[in-house]
């Protein structure tokens, strides 16, 4: 097991386990966000195909489209 | 172009500014800026652009003043209740900046109306604000600014939360558009509408999208037409600004940054590629 921060929280997960599986693991909603990993956005095609690390520091959010 | 003695002094504190000088006022003053959605962002971002000596805005918006728009949209005022968006903001702002010259559209941004909005043959459009409220317009606006090769600045606020960056595929490509952020097909849930806002969360966005804007426009001339010494002492480069996502939460005061990455998927700037 290796520690990820999500969103500011430390959370475990599996060796090798991808970014989609992460949000799936947290029941979020892979239509309604956007991420960035280690300050680097990560377009949701790639999702699938990045494997955690160690330390990684995931931030998940929504759009926001108001003005 | 050189200054007027009554330029000099109204934009005295701008051109104290190393950045900015009388050469990135007169740049100013030639600048041609559209904005999308005269609402909160809109009305803010338009005040500071013409304020600032922007030489040419043009407002977009089919929208009509309603009282609910009074406590962010700071230009209106209950007398204008009814009034098209753009036109209202459009004549205040030609009564405040005289120096500014401001055309309106009185009618939303579509497919349709964006070759006459885009192809001004006689001022080129330097910039795109997108300040619209929802997120197909948000999808329209980067497509267009794609087409037209033109830089887009998006800026966005609903509940506590607000977003801006900037995107040019000529300047800074591998950092793709706001498709490759968000694509078209993501379910969207925050709109003022749905969840409310403060005025000055907005106004907060609005703020830091037309301070982005100025810098993009002052450091596109620096980038262009001095040499690369002079660039590199200037403290902001266009390339660091462009494809940056800056992430702001109004209620815990703290602001994120992330590099913008482009999606090979991507089905609206990759059909552009150069």
């Amino acid at each position: 097991m290796i520690s990820i921060v999500l969103n500011d929280e430390v959370v475990t997960v599996s060796i090798g386990t991808s970014l989609v599986k992460v949000l799936e693991h947290q029941a979020i909603e892979l239509d309604a966000v956007a991420l960035a990993l280690n300050a680097e956005v990560v377009p949701k095609s790639r999702w699938p195909h990045i494997v955690c690390q160690q330390d990684d520091k995931l931030d998940v959010f929504s759009v926001v489209a108001g003005g | 172009m050189a200054l007027t003695d009554q330029a000099f002094m109204q934009y005295s504190r701008q051109i104290l500014l190393p950045e900015v000088g009388e050469h990135g006022q007169s740049r100013l003053s030639q600048s041609h800026v559209l904005i999308v959605g005269v609402g909160g962002l809109g009305n803010l971002a338009a005040q500071y652009l013409a304020a600032a000596g922007v030489g040419r805005i043009s407002l977009i918006d089919g929208d009509r003043i309603e009282r609910s728009n009074l406590p962010r949209q700071l230009l209106f005022t209950s007398d204008d209740l009814g009034g098209n968006k753009a036109d209202v903001a459009a004549q205040k702002l030609m009564r405040a900046y005289r120096d500014c010259h401001i055309h309106c559209y009185q009618h939303y941004l579509t497919a349709d109306s964006a070759a006459t909005v885009f192809n001004n043959r006689y001022h080129a459009i330097d910039l795109v604000l997108d300040c619209s409220d929802n997120f197909a317009a948000r999808q329209l606006v980067n497509q267009l600014a794609i087409e037209h090769k033109v830089t887009l600045v998006s800026a966005s606020a609903a509940h506590f939360q607000g977003q801006l960056l900037s995107v040019n595929q000529q300047i800074s490509p591998d950092t793709g558009c706001y498709h490759c952020l968000y694509p078209s097909d993501m379910s969207v849930s925050q709109t003022c509408q749905t969840v409310g806002v403060l005025g000055p969360m907005v106004g907060s966005l609005a703020s830091m999208q037309a301070l982005m804007s100025l810098n993009l426009l002052l450091t596109h001339d620096a980038t262009a037409e001095l040499p690369p010494i002079a660039v590199q002492s200037r403290c902001m480069d266009s390339r660091q600004l462009l494809g940056q996502l800056y992430r702001f939460d109004g209620a815990k005061f703290t602001w994120r940054q992330a590099t913008l990455a482009r999606d090979p998927d991507c089905t609206v700037c990759r059909v552009h590629e150069r």
